[in-house]
């Protein structure tokens, strides 16, 4: 190969953090991390029917985020030898809690492996099933196993009011830190009316909702991906346009009017695209504002409220560009460390933490911005499990 | 001033594996491909991930070098960051993904049937 001539570098000088704090001594949560579903183990808080088929789906060989009659996926990467060889799961809250100690985390979010494709199970009814007995299961096996783990609880999109009766179910439950809204192949978008009751339960019980999606090629708006080659493509596209997607949806039907106490986190889709989407929308505001007349101020006065996890965060070559991105929506404020452990495309937090922010930016961005959106108890009262 | 660390016999090292050992300080990976010994930094300049920890293979190429033939290339002489799949030539330390970056390489001495890696 022509690739020589170069320069080495020294690995071990790469990444160094401009500040005194070290990750060890700063208040770290982790907003988006994933568990391991055991359809086995789920079946066991089934209700008859679906109790048979999930033991059934146990019987199943999974792949990396690929189990038939859960996670269904139309493959086509072609299987070249090499690659990670990392196992990308964790399959109990006391592996969980030991690997994020690792990575100096104090306090995680934890949200699902198959259930990132929960909108895409055709059956209503299965669907609803999957996510109570995914919440019951999770509840159970490990967020009261290990306190510094706290819970997305999952809604099936396909009955939006059983997802508010699962909400209601564990209200006042502070195991749970968020309502997760399973973006990818959703249809309707997360600001249609259709919804509202998950709205209605989540302001009711004090949760936030968090959209979080995944790559997946699915004859729904923004999922039609088959246009693309590549996974690269593919992913490249799907977690930030079924953000970008549900955000204008959630604008246009003025959904921070109608529940001004809602508070709503985006998940996964970097951050680079956000400043784009808030002045893009606030550009046909300007001139369509009969359109949305429920809105009383331009999309950004709303959306300015919201939260960002950061993970996978953008690389620029130069690292200060990230800072100047997060000045444009307030990422200092609004922005969540994330490390989405333990998937293919994790963020480490020694890079996040290594990114030139202000002291008192890196440390609402490790922690203090995800305590205040999620309600979870300051650092003084946290120690890591 | 390089000093040298004793790491291993060659029988501890069969043809196409490796292992990671510690010296001066640092963590290295020693590698024996084609019947050449090779080491370099157990840490990726990507993330700081593990590096000699992930997987040995060949990788996909296409270029002036290949010919401008979709190919297999360095079989068994690339490692992957279990990271983030981040992919190295090892023999060379070249980064596959990007021209400008080149690991540290260590050379490894044989002496009375000892691996040496010179730090």
């Amino acid at each position: 190969m022509d690739r020589k001539g170069h320069k080495p570098i020294a690995a071990e000088q790469e990444t160094r953090s401009p500040a005194r704090d070290t990750l060890e001594t700063t208040f770290i949560v982790d907003a988006d991390v994933h568990v391991h579903e055991s359809p086995t183990e789920m079946a066991e808080y089934a209700t008859d029917p679906w109790d048979v088929a999930l033991r059934e789906i146990g019987k199943v060989d999974e792949r990396y985020l690929d189990l038939p009659g859960m996670s269904p996926r139309a493959e086509y990467r072609t299987p070249f030898p090499g690659g990670s060889n990392r196992p990308q799961i964790v399959t109990s809250a006391g592996a969980m809690r030991a690997e994020l100690s690792q990575l100096h985390v104090n306090l995680a979010v934890l949200f699902p492996d198959h259930l990132l494709f929960l909108a895409m199970v055709r059956d209503p009814l299965f669907a609803v099933e999957l996510a109570r007995t995914y919440n019951a299961w999770l509840y159970e096996r490990w967020l009261t196993e290990q306190p510094t783990l706290k819970g997305a609880l999952v809604i099936a999109p396909q009955d939006p009011e059983a997802g508010a009766e699962d909400i209601r179910r564990y209200a006042g439950k502070n195991e749970w830190a968020c309502v997760y809204l399973p973006a990818s192949g959703v249809r309707p978008l997360y600001g249609h009316h259709f919804y509202d009751p998950i709205y209605e339960a989540a302001v009711e019980t004090g949760l936030p909702v968090c959209i979080h999606s995944v790559e997946a090629v699915y004859p729904t708006f923004p999922f039609q991906l088959e246009v693309f080659q590549t996974s690269m493509a593919q992913h490249c596209i799907a977690h930030p346009f079924a953000m970008m997607a549900n955000i204008v949806s959630m604008i246009e039907t003025a959904v921070p009017v109608r529940f001004p106490d809602l508070r709503i986190g985006i998940m996964e889709a970097g951050v680079t695209w956000v400043p784009f989407i808030i002045n893009r929308l606030d550009k046909e505001y300007l001139e369509r504002r009969r359109e949305v007349p429920l809105l009383q101020d331009r999309p950004s006065h709303y959306i300015r409220e919201w939260y960002f996890g950061t993970q996978p965060i953008e690389e620029p070559e130069r690292r200060g560009d990230i800072v100047k991105i997060f000045d444009l929506f307030d990422g200092s404020n609004r922005a969540m460390f994330a490390s989405d452990w333990p998937h293919h495309d994790f963020d480490h937090p020694q890079y996040v933490f290594g990114l030139p922010f202000s002291p008192e930016a890196r440390k609402n961005i490790m922690g203090g911005n995800a305590a205040r959106f999620f309600n979870f108890d300051t650092p003084n009262e946290v120690t890591s499990g | 001033m390089a000093k040298e660390y004793p790491v291993g016999r060659m029988e501890d090292l069969p043809e196409g594996s490796h292992f990671i050992v510690r010296a001066a300080n640092r963590e290295i990976g020693v590698f024996k491909i084609k019947g050449e010994y090779h080491a370099i930094p157990n840490l990726c300049p990507h993330q700081r991930g593990p590096l000699c920890s992930g997987a040995m293979s060949g990788t996909i190429d296409y270029g002036p070098h290949t010919e401008w033939k979709l190919s297999w290339i360095h079989d068994g002489e690339v490692i992957t960051c279990p990271w983030h799949s981040l992919e190295f030539h090892v023999p060379t330390g070249q980064c596959i993904a990007f021209p400008k970056i080149r690991l540290r390489k260590f050379k490894v001495r044989v002496a009375d049937g000892e691996l040496r890696v010179v730090v």
